[in-house]
């Protein structure tokens, strides 16, 4: 294989969407000194969500649409360690009601993936086991305090992901990936705040930490690339939206959702890559039930005239 | 690395605490005279007869002492962290709570399938919707009945504690130990045990969902008070039948306060409507979808404590820019510029002072503002409750005061004149002259300034704040504003006139 590719996992972080996982969460690597940059466009939409348990609709936001463009770089340091970072610009919108859209710069992802293992695996195929720590930071002094149009949580975060890939010779893989991510506790401009049956009479908020996994398979051969995904999320804590309440950041939040993706060079445009996907929540949890359509352009830049093979 | 200082940051501790850490309460000053300070409600402090204890050397009494004693040579952790709670001052730890049931009772009902809304049923509190529906209007009410219950039950409690003047327990043995700051206030009535006969009455009233955890909580300072050692059994058990009768007083007023009328009917606030728009004006209407009925449209015929109808009527602002005038284009221009425009600076008012849903409503964010205030004077209990007394009357006659302005006038909100002006917190649901967060914080200032003049500054600056974070926020003109705190002042200097004389300065 003489070009690695990129899983991109658009994770519905809460109401808002964020990329999270782009190129992260997935079982390939850049070879060194080889750049693989781009720009990948995001636009998730739900008219209904789940307030706790219970899905509804609400005629006081109508449609709400999270548009997001993120700059996104891959790097081979080594054949065994990627650096990724990632930068998203946010717009949000309601289609009915008064509340305001938002728009800005969200949080910056920066992420080391090391390949641990990567080595044949009895006579079907070759094994890869990855991981990666990553960490999230708000670029902007964004308020996190105006669900679900806020531009994000607000919060830093630190995750831990182990990724295991194993991919026959003829292009047929399979990807799995869990991860488990410490949140910070975030300070909101208010005085006092009531969530999970309790009034605070604190500015800060404690988040609870989230547990997500990720299982794909597909084919993937000469560059080219179709996989499933299903991933989940689940929340470690948290008090659920109450009945006619406004979300709040430290809500549980948690989904299933099931994505499909495709992702090829585009002919003729040496270097340039094209991905396209589809994701819908399958079930959730204050969450929305949203659908998220990606599409990127990545373009690969070679760094080094004698790149080694991997 | 970045990962790194992120990681340390997001590892350490979490655990937010949920309450206020106010210092022990150590009175500076005993108060002996508050038996005689004015009453509000009650005709005086003997209206409701405290009979005289038994002497500190009745056998019945001793054994009180004993079972202090031996409660003492085994007391639990949990009771340690109780006494260790209690001994802030058990007047501002039922604020606290109370703002706490507040918040949880804030929650508009949600529309039926069929678009309209059901209404919170006192009779079945536990349906959905709970009742009740504590939104800013019923909130200042609620704040108002347990802080003017409180007051005038202390007042009545120290009169009786310097007429029998029996000491603590632990005054009266020392192998009794005062676990909590124990005074030489006399302890018989209890004032715990008035605090929660009177909050377990008055909360449960107003708050019937919760009843249970009210009871626990009264409980819970019951026993506490006898475990520090700051007070008997037969002290409590005075203190605690004081209490309850006198919040019954208050449970009688609260039938006939006219709240059980304010939310009326449609054909009452079509009316409404109808007048305003026969006067050649825009009437307000509701811009929640389902269309949501007005917010307590007739709480203006709610009874005020300082207050008659007719001063309610007088004090009322003068009508609001026409909706036709040029006046009325200038301020909605203002409005769309100050929202679109808002600085981030700006936004951290708007939300520090949203107060919207699910939040302990603009009365309790000034509450929460003067306590502290109240912990650091080191005020004796009574004049504590006088504090919130005279805070939350002050609220509750600006939120009669504000929502007659606002359904005289049923003036449109900017974004109902002007779709294109989009607001950074949810709008509320009544008409927009004149600006609630303002009326509030300027008759609270006012009660503020004249209980702690030194921070007069301070409090104007924040009622400022909170009235602009309404223009910023995109939910109210300028008028709104400056008129409503004109208002709010005139409000609250009825309490203000009202302590000047009241006999406790």
């Amino acid at each position: 294989m003489s070009r690695r590719l990129i899983i991109a996992i658009a994770g519905t972080f809460l109401f808002c969407t964020s990329i999270y996982a782009q190129t992260i969460d997935d079982g390939l690597m850049i070879p060194k000194h080889t750049l693989f940059t781009g720009d990948i466009y995001t636009h998730d939409s739900w008219s209904q969500y789940w307030e706790g348990t219970l899905k509804r609709t609400n005629g006081n936001l109508g449609t709400v649409t999270t548009q997001t463009n993120t700059w996104s770089a891959n790097y081979g340091v080594t054949n065994h360690l990627d650096i990724i970072a990632l930068t998203p610009y946010v717009w949000t919108n309601a289609s009915q009601g008064v509340l305001k859209g938002q728009g800005g710069l969200q949080d910056f992802t920066l992420a080391a993936k090391y390949n641990l293992i990567d080595a044949p695996f009895t006579n079907y195929g070759r094994l890869r086991i990855i991981g990666v720590v990553s960490g999230i930071l708000p670029l902007t002094n964004y308020t996190p305090d105006f669900q679900p149009l806020s531009l994000g949580l607000g919060s830093k975060s630190l995750s831990g992901r182990g990724t295991v890939f194993f991919q026959a010779p003829r292009g047929w893989f399979i990807n799995g990936s869990a991860a488990y991510t410490w949140r910070s506790n975030v300070k909101l401009d208010r005085p006092y705040y009531y969530t999970n049956g309790q009034l605070y009479l604190s500015d800060e908020v404690a988040m609870p930490n989230v547990f997500n996994y990720v299982v794909s398979g597909g084919y993937l051969k000469h560059g080219w690339m179709f996989p499933i995904l299903f991933s989940q999320q689940r929340t470690l804590g948290g008090g659920d939206i109450r009945r006619q309440d406004m979300p709040f950041i430290s809500n549980r939040m948690n989904y299933s959702k099931l994505s499909a993706m495709a992702m090829f060079p585009l002919p003729k445009l040496h270097g340039l890559m094209l991905q396209v996907m589809y994701g819908h929540i399958l079930d959730g949890r204050n969450v929305g039930y949203s659908s998220t359509i990606t599409t990127g352009l990545l373009y690969t830049f070679h760094l080094e005239r004698h790149r080694s093979k991997i | 690395m970045v990962c790194a200082a992120i990681f340390v940051n997001a590892s350490c501790d979490k655990t937010i605490t949920p309450q206020e850490d106010p210092a022990p309460l150590t009175p500076a000053a005993a108060d002996a005279n508050a038996g005689n300070w004015q009453m509000i409600v009650m005709s005086g402090p003997t209206e409701f007869p405290v009979a005289a204890p038994a002497a500190t050397t009745d056998p019945a009494y001793l054994a009180e002492l004993s079972s202090i004693q031996s409660s003492q040579s085994a007391i639990t952790s949990t009771q340690s962290t109780s006494i260790q709670y209690w001994s802030s001052g058990a007047v501002v730890r039922w604020n606290e709570i109370l703002r706490e049931l507040v918040a949880r009772a804030d929650l508009p009902p949600a529309p039926l399938p069929n678009g309209t809304y059901p209404a919170p049923d006192p009779a079945n509190p536990f349906a959905d919707p709970n009742y009740p529906f504590s939104n800013p209007p019923y909130a200042a009410r609620a704040y108002s009945y347990i802080s003017v219950a409180e007051y005038d039950a202390l007042k009545a409690a120290w009169y009786y504690k310097y007429q029998y003047n029996r000491p603590s327990p632990a005054k009266v043995d020392s192998s009794i130990q005062a676990l909590m700051p124990i005074t030489d206030l006399p302890s018989y009535p209890s004032e715990d045990g008035v605090l929660s006969g009177v909050n377990t009455v008055l909360m449960e009233l107003l708050f019937p969902t919760s009843v249970q955890e009210i009871t626990e909580k009264a409980a819970e300072e019951r026993q506490a008070a006898m475990l520090s050692g700051k007070a008997s059994a037969s002290d409590i058990a005075a203190g605690l039948a004081l209490g309850q009768a006198v919040a019954t007083l208050f449970v009688a007023r609260a039938a006939t306060d006219g709240m059980k009328n304010a939310t009326g009917t449609t054909a009452q606030w079509q009316a409404i409507a109808t007048a305003v728009a026969a006067s050649g004006q825009i009437p307000w209407h509701t811009l929640e979808i389902p269309p949501r009925p007005p917010m307590l449209p007739f709480f203006s015929q709610v009874k005020a404590w300082m207050l008659t109808p007719t001063d309610i009527i007088q004090e009322r602002p003068g009508p609001p820019p026409s909706t036709s005038s040029d006046q009325m284009k200038e301020e909605l221009a203002e409005v769309k510029s100050a929202v679109d425009n808002v600085t981030r600076e700006q936004a951290a008012t708007v939300y520090k002072w949203n107060d919207g849903a699910n939040s302990v409503t603009p009365p309790g964010h000034w509450n929460a503002i003067a306590a502290p205030y109240i912990n650091a004077a080191q005020f004796s209990e009574v004049r504590t409750a006088r504090a919130f007394a005279l805070l939350n009357m002050a609220m509750l006659d600006a939120a009669v005061a504000c929502w007659d302005a606002k359904y005289t006038y049923y003036n449109p909100r900017p974004s109902q004149l002007d779709p294109s002006i989009k607001t950074i917190i949810a709008l509320p649901n009544f008409p927009s002259y004149t600006s609630g967060h303002s009326t509030f914080s300027a008759a609270a200032s006012e009660v503020l300034s004249y209980l702690f003049p030194a921070d007069e500054s301070y409090f104007e600056a924040q009622r400022d704040e909170a009235a602009m974070s309404r223009l910023y926020g995109g939910i109210h003109y300028p008028s709104d504003i400056q008129v409503g705190k004109d208002h709010g002042k005139r409000i609250g200097d009825y309490t203000v006139r009202f302590a000047q004389q009241d006999g406790a300065d």
